[in-house]
């Protein structure tokens, strides 16, 4: 056996059924080894393709995904998808190829330092340097990766390390997972359970957190038990069940304004798997200005860092759920936030014949059944799928919160398709990010995925724009792309077929023509270039100031 | 506010690297650094002062993150009284 085998068998081991890359000089041992394993290896279109199917695997099926590519241009490849899964909290194991160990630091060809590269953009990196420490390296990529608050970890092995004889072992350290409460954590329960008994206007705000620590059923029971209303940040939709009479949206910069009013007007903050992202909290000193705040979270890091919390968590999630589950007595103040949830409820009778893309998405959410996965790019129709679609679990809504990538919805599509092959998968881009990685539209064709792909074109750089519009005085500096491509004949260069549609009337037709469709299928939606995100609250502001419309 | 950081950390090639890159992102300032090895060539030891505006914690919870950063504890220069320790 040698190194590039032993890898081979190590992600065996670790239960790795699929991996996503690209081959190159230095990881050929790797592909080499590959050809006689179990594990099927989808090849991208581009390195940075392949990390962000790595995410979308991940996240669309709570396994760790991997991604492989070469040294040098290969490895920076990755290094926008690491950054995405560092900030999104995934669990990705990146290998890379490196030049053989003796031409390490000499600008040899295709040579990179990635491990340096990547410091910022994972929870560790690894340089091989040694045959014998090759597996054991490999296992704890994998725990680090799943550990604690989980995230990408890259493990760099030169090609001699690859072509070394090598003997493929079993984790040396055995990881226990057990957790007993000690009396500060029993200590802290009872002070929340104080606060929560002594709080009128108590609100959870729930994150991405939950669904990483497996904690959705115990957070279900606990809403359910206590009769709390309830916000999510953009990573936690679909944590709430959509039909939770206290549910009141997504809060903070395009959230709702029922659950933006909600939370500024509580005077406790049950935080759950959240970190007061400046996109959830606005200005921050006046966010939720009269609450005392527990925080739940894994990550020390995250507590005190944006708003001091009042107790603090960090046992596991589900055991803490559990132990706060008893019922509150919020009745009126839950009746409260029910009467704003009825009194702010998406409007879509919005005049004319274009197609209003909220409401085509509502359309379409009514469509797709509840396991169906949504991903999406970033921009103005991500911030509309958040607003108008009802996700039944976070795994059904690939979304790219904390770095905002670009780029992002298409691979990661590929990715869930992969992960799920049972479920419909749904892309929704806009013009600008589908471009970003539109070359992973043959990785669509060379696995024939039936990836449905919704492309609202608005011919502009919208979220961009719409700033310009609202904030820079309506000067539109690099955001027009009139230059679009016909992207249903691009679709057909891929093998794809697609329509366009224009008016509203076609609406209806053309997603269930799309639904019907065995394989892939665009379909091209042409709206108003200048509609825009509502409410907004304007950078800078506090979440009470929300914009609306301007009529 | 200055801080004294000492901390005991595996001996890998690219530990005070990731260390200083926490200190410099986080909003810190490095003053001064000695480092001494310990544990027979197993470990070293890191003595840092660094200041900032912010809070030591804001700075201590993430260096405590580093996969390589075995303990760490953190004095306030102007008292020599623990300000966060681990």
């Amino acid at each position: 056996m040698n190194g590039a085998e032993a890898i081979v068998q190590t992600l065996v081991h670790h239960g790795v059924d699929t991996v996503f890359g690209y081959p190159g000089g230095t990881i050929m041992p790797v592909y080499d080894a590959l050809l006689d394993s179990p594990i099927e290896h989808l090849l991208c279109r581009h390195e940075q393709g392949a990390g962000f199917s790595a995410i979308g695997y991940a996240r669309s099926s709570h396994r760790t995904g991997v991604c492989i590519a070469t040294s040098g241009p290969g490895a920076t490849n990755l290094i926008t998808a690491l950054a995405d899964a560092m900030m999104d909290s995934v669990p990705i194991v990146a290998i890379t190829g490196q030049v053989p160990t003796n031409a390490i630091g000499t600008d040899a060809f295709q040579e990179i330092d990635i491990l340096g590269l990547s410091m910022a953009c994972t929870k560790h990196s690894f340089l091989v340097t040694e045959p014998d420490m090759l597996c054991q390296t490999l296992h704890q990529a994998f725990t680090l990766a799943n550990s604690g608050r989980p995230g990408p970890v890259l493990v760099d092995i030169p090609k001699d390390i690859q072509q070394a004889p090598a003997s493929w072992h079993p984790p040396l350290d055995l990881v226990t997972n057990g957790f007993t409460p000690d009396k500060a954590a029993y200590e802290n329960l009872h002070k929340a359970q104080e606060l929560m008994l002594s709080a009128s206007r108590p609100i959870a705000y729930i994150g991405g957190g939950v669904n990483m620590a497996h904690a959705t059923d115990e957070l279900r029971h606990f809403l359910q038990v206590t009769g709390l209303p309830s916000v999510c940040t953009l990573k936690g939709l679909g944590t709430v069940n959509p039909d939770n009479e206290g549910y009141l949206g997504m809060l903070g910069m395009h959230g709702n304004r029922a659950a933006n009013t909600a939370v500024q007007g509580c005077d406790l903050l049950i935080v759950v798997g959240a970190r007061f992202d400046d996109r959830v909290t606005g200005k921050l000193d006046t966010f939720a200005p009269d609450a005392k705040v527990i925080h739940i979270d894994i990550d020390p890091a995250e507590v005190h860092k944006r708003r001091a919390a009042n107790v603090v968590f960090h046992q596991p999630m589900q055991w803490v759920m559990k132990e706060l589950s008893s019922a509150l007595p919020v009745n009126e103040w839950l009746c409260h936030c029910q009467r704003l949830k009825a009194e702010h409820q998406w409007q879509y009778d919005k005049p004319g014949e274009d197609i209003y893309a909220p409401h085509l998405l509502n359309q379409l959410s009514r469509k797709l059944p509840d396991n169906a996965i949504i991903s999406c790019d970033v921009g103005q129709h991500q911030m509309w799928v958040a607003q108008h679609m009802a996700f039944h679990h976070t795994r059904n809504h690939l979304t790219s919160g904390g770095l905002g990538t670009m780029g992002f919805g298409l691979p990661a599509a590929i990715g869930a398709a992969i992960a799920r092959p049972g479920d419909t998968v749904t892309l929704v881009s806009g013009d600008g990010s589908f471009m970003m990685n539109v070359q992973e539209l043959n990785t669509i064709r060379r696995r024939q995925l039936p990836i449905k792909i919704i492309l609202l074109d608005n011919q502009k750089l919208g979220m961009v724009r719409q700033w310009q519009e609202l904030f820079y005085e309506g000067r539109y500096s690099e955001t027009d792309l009139s230059d679009n491509p016909d992207f249903i004949t691009l679709a057909n260069a891929f093998g794809i077929g697609g329509r366009t549609i224009t008016h509203r009337d076609e609406v209806t037709s053309a997603l269930d023509e799309m639904l019907s469709v065995n394989g892939p299928w665009l379909l091209h939606i042409r709206i108003d270039a200048m509609e825009n995100v509502w409410p907004l609250v304007p950078p800078g502001a506090s979440n009470h100031e929300m914009l609306e419309k301007r009529s | 506010m200055s801080f004294q950081l000492h901390m005991q950390c595996h001996k890998q090639p690219d530990v005070v690297e990731r260390i200083l890159r926490v200190i410099r992102h986080r909003g810190f300032t490095l003053n001064s650094m000695s480092m001494a090895p310990s544990n027979c060539g197993e470990k070293i030891e890191l003595s840092m002062s660094v200041s900032s505006l912010r809070p030591a914690h804001l700075l201590t919870t993430q260096v405590e993150k580093l996969h390589d950063v075995v303990a760490l504890r953190c004095l306030d220069t102007a008292s020599n009284h623990a300000a966060i320790s681990y």
